[in-house]
């Protein structure tokens, strides 16, 4: 027992003793630590000065935290503008972090900008803390436009030309190709993802009086698993999925044709009264920053308002990434380089 | 119930039969049977007045957070500084970590390992932290490593105070008890985002969303072994004149130590449970990396990380418990045998010239020649499996046909039944179950977990415009009990085995280890592949997960049975098959039950994961929460809590089970 007790007295000290030792080897290792983003930040192409280290650090030279949500488009929107205002000075930290978490983080300023948000699903997000509270503010549109859709793998419709369009699922007859364990053997199945995205398959579903029932894979692998299952199997396969995605380069999809979208259905949905039975709306995909960012770094303020990529270069930076195996940061470095006019105008 | 009559054997002194034992069942049964009446014929359906509105006060309480998370006083005194006193604790160990280099590190789990547990655990330990190395993942390891230590620190010193206060009194132990198993059972998806505005982004709501998961068993485990110090052992220290603290921390501490050792394991286990949903905050751990290799539909991406993440936890755990089972052969080199200070000196020494050796050589990352990336291997090897496992496996055909077998013959019969049944037949039928279990108490007790799911609330949405939260929680329920039946059919012959050969122990080891810790988001897409979105996938997903305690337990329970009645049976001619199922499996009874009803917990621990498959039901309720936090975060509770409901009642009955029929008595 007293041994035992001499021996843990023992470790804490030496614990400690090794700690001090290393410790005081490793200090000027500590002291270049930060000074590591300076180099980082030149290496940047279009880089004029690296920030000034302690003193008088310009305004901005604060540091801004960017987040970056689980898609690719997400990584290509921080990563450009990563590189961008670490030329001008500004070292950012990129942040992996869950859609929903983001706009918390937001609130209490420990994220400062997500570049990329898809209004349908985070209306009440919007509401709450750019209308409400106050404490994010819209940085505007980023460009590029994405739409949620009801697809099907392009054979499906090569085989039964009907299927293109809703019309074309009233058939319980067709409809029964998509059944599955989980549909039953008399309606047919269709697929919705992960729940945050926003939906209103089942309403559709329901008003337009298909033979379908609504089952949720719970999660983006569900989906893909499915399709790449009902491509390798050519077993048909019916389900929500958008665009940009990365998976639409690589499989063959075509979006079914639902009713053109209307004002009664904007209202309805709106309204939530359970009336929708329209295609979905375009989403305009919009930029969100913490209240405090304008005070905190103008620069960065600024270059993220003035932030701008269009559809056809979001999807050339993600094709890197996704096709060409780059990892994003080297992606980024390498567009903007190449497209230092664009750039430019941002920070203008 | 096959179960409950198996302990026919051991209930020999129970008055069941007999004229007297005839008349003591009158009543309980015309009771019972007058309620299932009153039952069945009153409404089928959870009526709309018994509706509390808990999902409207969450949801106010949530907004209310959201409108005064920088302003009050609450945030901005309190919750604020604790949040920067975890960020401190997680970056200081970081930078302990970081200063001493990997070979440091090395050197200190096999240090630490040497000193709590022998040579086994020295080389078990730091083997486990080199093949992290050699995978190639050590820097968010150590991300990982800093949230974990910090973690189960945090979570034993909550829980191992607690676990004495409630072995010192019985109506702690009775109050702590569901706050317990609320914290273990509620899906985490449930509080992770109100814990992400309580404390922030990044590590420290990671740290609490793993406190929140690991103080269970710490709580748990103390109690049980200071309450199963003999009470011999307390008078000795009483008649010696020990003061109450003196007691406890040198003769109930020390004696307890095994279990509490054991707690720390199963701390440990659970902590690491939770690693890859705690990323999802913004940590840039090893979770995150799982995460990004599943948003690429990358097994090989995602298995490497979650590798990293079993070998961090078998290296803690080995060198915090120690090798468990005393080892059978002897040691292959005899070591010099130092005393207990001479060997903490050249431990902690090795360590120091580990790292000071690290330091001088400038060694920093990992040599890229000693690294291996084995992704492609597993793309490779998950491919195989998907070609031929799905179909055209003989006799049963593949999974295909097990999917589709259990969805539509076994999953849909059953939910169809349980939704069916008027639900306070349900009620009563389970208090009924519950009174031939144990009798009133747990009886009351079950039937007040299941009304009070029928106090919820409907939850919106579906095609009427509500669905039923207790047609949702029959759904659920027919697939707990399908996946709870599965796998104990497959975890008790392995158990079996395991209890009755070493090797078999050995070889099931690892296995068991990695299917307990390996983060189920690594596995969900062959799942996905194999059994396709759905209920069978999730089940399947359950069972991975909830057979390793049962084996672990039956294997345990088998080999503590003394070996006297053991030889008396075989001197009796017994032959191998009857000294095992009339000697071994009854007096192993307990343990086997224990096992089981670890079993269920952890069944209804992935009802939010099999949601992520295709499941729905509660799961995928609950799970909304987190999606949609300020529209849903309400009815997620409230299936959270329906959850966290089922699983108290299952628990109570099975645990009831496993009590021997004295020990009933007496409660």
């Amino acid at each position: 027992m007293k041994t035992h007790r001499r021996s843990v007295k023992l470790l804490a000290a030496s614990l400690a003793l090794t700690g001090l030792l290393v410790a005081c080897g490793s200090d000027d290792e500590e002291t270049t630590d930060p000074g590591t983003e300076a180099p980082a930040a030149t290496e940047a192409p279009g880089a004029t000065e690296a920030p000034a280290e302690g003193g008088e650090t310009p305004t901005s030279g604060e540091g801004i935290v960017l987040a970056v949500n689980p898609w690719t488009g997400s990584a290509v929107n921080a990563n450009v503008a990563k590189v961008v205002l670490e030329s001008l000075g500004t070292p950012v930290e990129l942040l992996d972090i869950d859609e929903n978490a983001t706009w918390v983080g937001m609130d209490d300023g420990s994220i400062d900008a997500v570049l990329e948000v898809w209004p349908s699903g985070h209306a009440a997000d919007y509401e709450t803390y750019i209308t409400g509270k106050q404490s994010v503010v819209d940085l505007g549109l980023l460009g590029p436009s994405a739409k949620i859709g009801w697809y099907v793998p392009t054979f499906v419709v090569e085989e039964h030309p009907e299927l293109a369009t809703w019309e074309g699922f009233q058939d319980p007859e067709l409809a029964k190709l998509f059944s599955t364990a989980e549909s039953g053997d008399d309606l047919g199945q269709f697929l919705m993802g992960d729940p945050s995205y926003v939906t209103f398959d089942e309403q559709i579903i329901a008003n337009l009086e298909l033979p379908l029932k609504y089952v949720v894979a719970g999660s983006e692998a569900g989906l893909i698993t499915s399709i790449q299952q009902s491509i390798d199997e050519k077993t048909p396969l019916l389900l929500q999925f958008w665009q940009p995605h990365w998976l639409q380069s690589k499989v063959e999809l075509t979006e079914v044709k639902l009713p053109e979208v209307t004002e009664e259905c904007l209202a309805s949905a709106a309204a939530g009264d359970g009336g929708y039975a329209c295609d979905y709306a375009v989403d305009e995909l919009y930029k969100a920053a913490s209240a405090g960012l304008e005070a905190k770094n103008a620069t960065a303020f600024k270059v993220l308002k003035n932030l701008q990529l269009t559809t056809d270069q979001q999807n050339e930076i993600a094709a890197m990434i996704d096709s060409d195996g780059m990892a994003p940061a080297e992606a980024a470095a390498a567009w903007v380089a190449a497209n230092a006019d664009v750039v430019a105008a941002w920070s203008a | 119930m096959a179960l409950a009559t198996a302990s026919g054997p051991s209930n020999a002194t129970a008055p069941t039969f007999g004229v007297a034992g005839t008349r003591r069942w009158i009543l309980p049964v015309a009771a019972f049977g007058l309620l299932a009446i009153v039952a069945i014929a009153v409404n089928p359906n959870v009526p709309s007045w018994m509706d509390i509105g808990l999902q409207k006060w969450v949801r106010d309480r949530y907004m209310w957070t959201v409108q005064n998370s920088n302003t009050s006083w609450i945030f901005t005194s309190v919750f604020n500084p604790l949040s920067d006193a975890i960020n401190w604790m997680v970056e200081s160990v970081q930078w302990i970590l970081r200063t001493l280099r990997w070979p440091g590190v090395l050197a200190l789990f096999a240090a630490i390992g040497w000193m709590t547990a022998g040579i086994r655990a020295a080389v078990s330990g730091g083997l486990a932290m080199a093949a992290i190395a050699v995978l190639d993942v050590w820097e968010p390891a150590m991300v990982t490593l800093s949230i974990m230590v910090t973690a189960v620190s945090i979570a034993l010193v909550i829980g191992i105070p607690l676990g004495i206060w409630t072995s010192r009194s019985d109506r702690a132990e009775r109050v702590l008890r569901g706050f317990l198993d609320t914290a273990q059972v509620m899906p985490a998806f449930v509080y992770l985002i109100p814990v992400t505005i309580f404390f922030g982004i990044k590590y420290p709501p990671a740290v609490i969303a793993t406190v929140i998961y690991a103080v269970p068993p710490a709580v748990r485990l103390t109690s049980l072994g200071l309450r199963s110090v003999p009470t011999v052992m307390n008078e000795v220290g009483e008649s010696f004149g020990c003061t109450s603290w003196q007691q406890l921390l040198k003769v109930q501490l020390p004696m307890a130590r095994s279990t509490i050792l054991l707690g720390l394991n199963q701390v440990i286990m659970m902590a690491f449970g939770i690693v890859v949903i705690a990323s999802l905050l913004g940590a840039d751990d090893l979770g995150n990396l799982v995460l990004k290799g599943l948003q690429k539909n990358d097994v090989g991406a995602a298995f490497v990380p979650g590798l990293g993440i079993v070998l961090l936890a078998v290296a803690l755990d080995r060198i915090s418990t120690g090798e468990r089972s005393t080892p059978t052969r002897p040691p292959l080199i005899k070591l010099p045998t130092v005393d207990r200070r001479t060997g903490t000196l050249i431990a902690l020494g090795t360590v120091v010239v580990a790292a000071a050796i690290a330091k001088l050589a400038d060694v920093t990352a990992i040599p890229d020649a000693l690294t291996v990336d084995i992704s492609g291997t597993i793309n490779d090897a998950v491919g195989w499996v998907q070609d031929n496992l799905r179909k055209g496996v003989p006799v049963i055909g593949g999974t295909q046909a097990i999917n589709d077998f259990l969805v539509t013959d076994v999953l849909e019969p059953l939910r169809k039944f349980l939704v069916w049944l008027p639900w306070l037949l349900v009620v009563v039928v389970v208090a009924g179950i519950a009174y031939l279990s144990k009798g009133w108490r747990l009886a009351v007790g079950c039937s007040a977990c299941l009304l009070l799911i029928g106090t919820m609330g409907d939850i919106p949405g579906g095609a009427d415009g509500r669905t039923h939260l207790w047609d949702l929680s029959m759904d659920t329920l027919s697939q707990v009990l399908v996946a709870i039946v599965i796998s104990v059919a497959i975890a008790l012959p392995l158990g079996v085995w395991a209890g009755r050969s070493d090797r078999a122990q050995q070889v099931m080891r690892p296995f068991l280890d990695t299917a307990q810790v390996m983060p189920q988001f690594v596995y969900l897409i062959p799942v996905l592949f194999l059994f396709g979105v759905g209920r069978g996938a999730g089940v399947v997903a359950s069972v991975i997960y909830a057979i390793p305690p049962c084996i672990r337990l039956t294997g345990l329970g088998l080999r503590e049975v003394p070996y006297t009645p053991r030889e008396a049976a075989i001197s009796f001619g017994a032959t191998e098959r009857q000294e095992l199922v009339k000697v071994q499996l009854p007096l192993a009874f307990r343990s086997i039950m224990l096992g089981i009803n670890q079993t269920i917990l952890m069944v209804l621990a992935t009802v939010i994961i099999a949601a992520l498959v295709g499941a729905g039901a509660l799961g995928l309720v609950a799970y909304e929460g987190f999606t949609k936090p300020i529209q849903k975060i309400g009815q997620s509770a409230a299936a959270g809590l329906s959850i966290v409901f089922l699983a108290i009642v299952l628990d109570r009955i099975t645990q009831a089970w496993g009590t021997s029929p004295d020990q009933q008595r007496r409660s």
